[in-house]
């Protein structure tokens, strides 16, 4: 099976620890639901994710170094 | 402090990194003052502080409608894209759609692109050497009957008789018993092979099933894989200098082609984005979408849009984890307002349908409040403003 998280156009995925979670909700006061969505079946998705998780992706920007987004995992 | 990659002294770097800029702003200063040997600590603080000002000032404000600017800023120079279907003979003479039916193929989220293809990278050896590049080639692209021998109808004793081609086979890494076992698998017939001679024909002898047999083996693919119709071999030079051979096709089956042994699985690309969320997820799919879209736009000398406009339609697309067509199937169809979606397209089924449900407009969003005359949420429209009743005294605070 090919390593999908070595492929140029995936990003680095992590999953988000719940201490940080808040602060990125209460930084944004947004409820996690607000937030982007990334499927359970997504192939880039560490295996350990569960539904519910949040990920973090820094993706190499086009328009500043790095750009950091959160995704909540659904079914 | 941090690493910079220019000789600039260190309280440059200092009052550089104290200002509010991306780092690729920071680095085109540290870029202008290495040029400048005689700006002094100050002149760099005045240069940064500029640059921060501008750039702050040019940063989207509040309550800015960025979708409407975004659309603009892409429809209109959407009008000078070529509207014709026409293929243009880009890179390695593959026929790839190109300008707005290339641009409204990727916002419509087509399931399949008019002309699917992938750009193969080869690793290690494979990328050097031609020969081994060659193999790639050969378990990518698909092998017909006719390429491998030619093939006749021995209509005196209903037998389609095929006879191969021995240079072939061997380049192609095939033997004549691997294509007499496909052709039994796939056809149902037994064969009979005698060296680069193989012989079959239908049960009972009938003329029509005979044609028919000839026909079905035209079809089978004995190697490589089905969906790739050609393979294109290229020698290209590397940002480094270096030159590798990279693989174009036409029809692609980006899941299958990774797999491969010999292809660089962390740079092979393909231009159908739903392969592309498959086999690499969301994210990937996004940048794809930007990465395709800019270079429709960069192809016809409209690289001028900036690159914030379709990275903003390609959020919107993989919002909710899957692709979404812009239209009235996707973003545009499960807005929240009846009156928005019947502003866009099939006013009279929205409208209809809504009527029927019960549905209600909570008049949120602008192109509701639009067509009842109310002032839109956004902009100036969004923020009260009232005379002060207090002193100028009191204002300080």
């Amino acid at each position: 099976m090919v390593d999908v998280s070595k492929h140029e156009l995936v990003p680095e995925h992590t999953i988000l620890e719940d201490d940080d979670l808040e602060e990125v909700l209460s930084e944004y006061d947004i409820d996690r639901t607000d937030l982007p969505k990334i499927k359970r079946t997504d192939a880039a998705l560490p295996d350990d994710a569960e539904i519910g998780d949040v990920i973090k992706i820094v993706r190499d920007s086009r328009t500043t170094d790095q750009a950091v987004v959160y995704r909540l995992v659904v079914e | 402090m941090t690493e910079v990659a220019f000789d600039v002294d260190d309280d440059t770097i200092a009052v550089v990194e104290d200002t509010d800029l991306p780092r690729r702003l920071k680095d085109n200063v540290y870029e202008e003052l290495e040029g400048r040997p005689d700006a002094t600590v100050e002149d760099a603080d005045e240069l940064a502080k500029a640059v921060e000002a501008r750039y702050v000032d040019t940063r989207v404000e509040p309550l800015d409608p960025v979708g409407t600017v975004s659309a603009q800023s892409i429809g209109e120079p959407g009008t000078q894209l070529t509207m014709n279907t026409f293929h243009y003979a880009g890179v390695a003479e593959i026929d790839v759609t190109q300008g707005l039916p290339r641009l409204i193929e990727l916002v419509d989220a087509r399931k399949t692109p008019d002309t699917p293809m992938m750009t193969v990278y080869l690793e290690d050896e494979y990328a050097t050497e031609r020969e081994k590049a060659h193999e790639v080639v050969w378990n990518i692209e698909a092998t017909k009957i006719l390429a491998l021998g030619d093939v006749s109808t021995n209509v005196a004793d209903m037998r389609v008789q095929i006879s191969l081609n021995q240079d072939t086979l061997t380049e192609r890494m095939i033997t004549a018993e691997e294509v007499a076992e496909i052709i039994e698998d796939n056809l149902g017939v037994s064969t009979v092979q005698n060296g680069t001679e193989i012989q079959f024909g239908p049960e009972e002898p009938s003329y029509r099933d005979l044609l028919q047999l000839v026909e079905e083996l035209r079809d089978i693919t004995f190697k490589g894989i089905e969906e790739i119709s050609r393979v294109v071999i290229r020698r290209e030079e590397m940002d480094d200098g270096s030159e590798e051979f990279i693989l174009y096709t036409e029809g692609s089956a980006f899941g299958d082609v990774l797999e491969i042994e010999g292809v660089d699985a962390s740079r092979t690309t393909c231009n159908n984005i739903h392969e592309i969320h498959h086999n690499l997820g969301i994210e990937a799919a996004r940048e794809a979408i930007i990465e395709e879209t800019n270079n429709t736009l960069a192809e016809q000398g409209l690289d001028d849009v900036n690159v914030r406009h379709l990275m903003l339609v390609a959020d919107m697309m993989t919002n909710n984890g899957d692709i979404e067509s812009i239209g009235r199937h996707g973003i545009s169809g499960s807005k929240e307002s009846v009156l928005a979606r019947a502003a866009f397209e099939v006013t009279v089924n929205h409208l209809l349908n809504a009527a029927i449900h019960g549905e209600i407009d909570e008049l949120d969003g602008v192109t509701e409040n639009v067509i009842v005359g109310k002032p839109i949420k956004l902009g100036t429209g969004d923020v009260d403003l009232r005379m002060g009743s207090t002193g100028p005294s009191t204002q300080a605070d």
